[in-house]
């Protein structure tokens, strides 16, 4: 913010600073300089999010073909149909369970690749590199290795295991989705993590070594209570994820077995595109974006809570 | 004080078997997508390690899949990304220039709006957003494949960190210099930006190169379809040969796996030091 307080070398001392031509010509050409983004992102970020507001309270007639107000009818509509309380308990439970797991996980990885060990660069690529892989593949390489006769399967078998049905039982799915998720996601949070890492004074961990703390004891009373705010911002952010995840439930199960996998994307989509109803989706993505919305003010909180 | 050889060991070890776990399906995706049609399965009843060895095989899957549908695909997904990065780069280095360098009245106004709008993900609004692309006439168009993705707040957040950096004396002694606002931007601050400029042309190919809802929602015809879509379609024909899944699969996994790899410092430096320090 250096910028703003800045005293101007070649500023006209007389003028008010207000209105000095070359004050005036800057406010113009941050103008032009800045119409393109703020046209594209009202155009395509708050038109589309306030289309949604207003196309919820209407209800678009097959028969007249006419947009009628309904008021909250659309919302009344979804919050009373048993379809929609099934569908936001699994988005939840699934929440709940995988973001806490991938937290976890890419923190563990963090810990443990963020000390000095020999080739630590290779390891830490080869736990990124999935990262790169568009969700959508990741969904396919899983169902790829998921099949009956599939990588997994075999590798059950060479333990012993019986084969699993996975993406085609009702009680497994969800789970397999979960772990292609995972997979996709660690190694990009672990980055955070061990960025956050590295901010912590070496200093800290001396001061405890010379009072003889041991492992255990630095990483609870050091590392993680320092590890606060990146852990709050990779669980926000893969929240935010995970509560989109839509490639896999599309591509994979449609939404089944028996609706164990219909997530709370996946039913906007076919509430838009395959039910036809507009007015519900549109309340749907609303519902959506408010529960986000908490999610985000959330994150401000905790990230404020440090200073 | 340092720790001891048992610790290290053990420590390596698990690094081992983590990175190992972590990226043997991929190895196992590359392995297998040489080996023509179906036939990958044998090797994994009973599981052998030669079901890990790309050796004895044939590109087989990759000369069928490129020369059927997927080959135009693959090249819809270069240009739409290509196009996202040069004209979403442009959009982004101007407004961030106009953030970071000019006084004007309203800055901070802009540039909450800026970051307001960064945190509407891109998804959430996505199904809405193709209603309105119907009426507006983009639908199955380039453009409308295009343009949502330059909507990138990020990136000009991330490219204003940035030039906020590069000393303020510079500015000022171009300016002395006789250079205009513009001229110092295209000589003095582009330059000195490289890394940030990299990592917001990465975020943005990124972004499109990884995109499946929206491109499933506008480009409806084969002739403007993109790969990530055209290999999801493949993979819901009646027969399914499942080796030229993981061809697909592993083309474009590799793609950004090269970027990432080559640029994986600008990137996450653009990432985390925005991200968690703010």
């Amino acid at each position: 913010m250096a910028a703003v307080t800045e005293p101007r070398l070649v500023q006209a001392a007389t003028l008010p600073r207000r209105w000095s031509p070359r004050r005036r010509r800057d406010a113009r050409l941050a103008a032009v300089l800045l119409a393109p983004a703020v046209l594209v992102m009202v155009m395509l970020r708050v038109v589309p999010a306030v289309s949604a507001l207003s196309e919820s309270f209407r209800h678009l007639s097959l028969r007249t073909g006419v947009k009628d107000f309904v008021g909250f009818d659309n919302y009344l509509y979804l919050f009373g149909s048993s379809q929609f309380h099934s569908v936001l308990t699994t988005t939840l439970l699934f929440n709940l369970v995988i973001n806490p797991v991938i937290v976890v996980l890419s923190t563990a990885l963090a810990l443990l690749l963020a000390q000095r060990l020999p080739l630590a660069g290779l390891w830490r690529s080869l736990i990124f590199v999935p990262a790169a892989v568009p969700g959508s593949v990741v969904a396919l390489i899983w169902s790829t290795a998921m099949q009956p006769d599939g990588l997994l399967n075999s590798a059950l078998r060479l333990v012993g295991l019986p084969p699993q049905p996975f993406l085609t039982s009702s009680s497994q799915a969800l789970g397999s989705i979960g772990v292609m998720l995972a997979w996709g996601a660690i190694g990009y949070w672990m980055l955070f993590v061990i960025a956050g890492l590295k901010d912590i004074p070496v200093a800290l961990y001396e001061a405890a070594m010379i009072d003889g703390a041991g492992w255990w004891q630095r990483l609870v009373s050091i590392t993680l209570p320092l590890l606060r705010r990146p852990m709050a911002f990779v669980l926000v952010a893969c929240t935010v994820g995970s509560f989109l995840a839509f490639a896999p439930v599309q591509i994979l199960t449609k939404g089944g077995p028996d609706n164990s996998t219909t997530l709370l994307m996946y039913d906007v989509y076919t509430n838009a595109y395959q039910v036809g109803d507009l007015g519900v989706a549109q309340a749907e993505v609303v519902v959506l974006m408010a529960l986000l919305a908490v999610i985000v003010a959330f994150q401000f909180r905790m990230m404020r809570e440090e200073r | 004080m340092r720790p001891s050889v048992l610790s290290r060991v053990s420590s390596l070890a698990a690094a081992l078997v983590a990175a190992g776990l972590i990226f043997l399906p991929l190895w196992w995706v590359f392995a297998s997508s040489l080996r023509p049609g179906n036939t990958f399965v044998e090797y994994l009843t009973p599981l052998s390690w030669t079901a890990f060895l790309p050796l004895g095989g044939s590109f087989t899957n990759y000369s069928v899949l490129l020369s059927g549908d997927f080959a135009r695909a693959l090249l819809n997904s270069f240009f739409v990304a290509g196009a996202t990065v040069v004209l979403g780069l442009v959009i982004a280095v101007l407004a961030a220039y106009a953030l970071a360098v000019l006084d004007f009245p309203g800055r901070g106004l802009v540039f909450a709006f800026v970051i307001l709008v960064s945190m509407v993900p891109f998804d959430a609004i996505a199904i809405p957003l193709s209603g309105l692309f119907s009426t507006w006439r983009l639908s199955d168009t380039y453009a409308g494949l295009i343009l949502p993705a330059l909507a990138n707040g990020f990136s000009i957040f991330v490219l204003r960190q940035f030039f906020l950096g590069v000393p303020r004396e510079l500015l000022d002694a171009a300016e002395v210099d006789g250079l205009g606002r513009l001229g110092i931007l295209i000589r003095i601050v582009l330059p000195l930006s490289k890394p940030a400029l990299i990592g917001a042309a990465l975020m943005l190919f990124l972004s499109q190169w990884q995109a499946y809802l929206w491109p499933l929602l506008i480009g409806t015809s084969p002739a403007k379809q993109l790969a990530p879509i055209a290999l999801a379609n493949l993979s819901s024909l009646y027969q399914v040969d499942l080796g030229q899944i993981l061809a697909g699969s592993f083309v474009l996994s590799v793609v950004p796996m090269i970027l990432l790899l080559f640029f994986q410092r600008q990137y996450t430096d653009s990432l985390s030091t925005t991200g968690l320090r703010g």
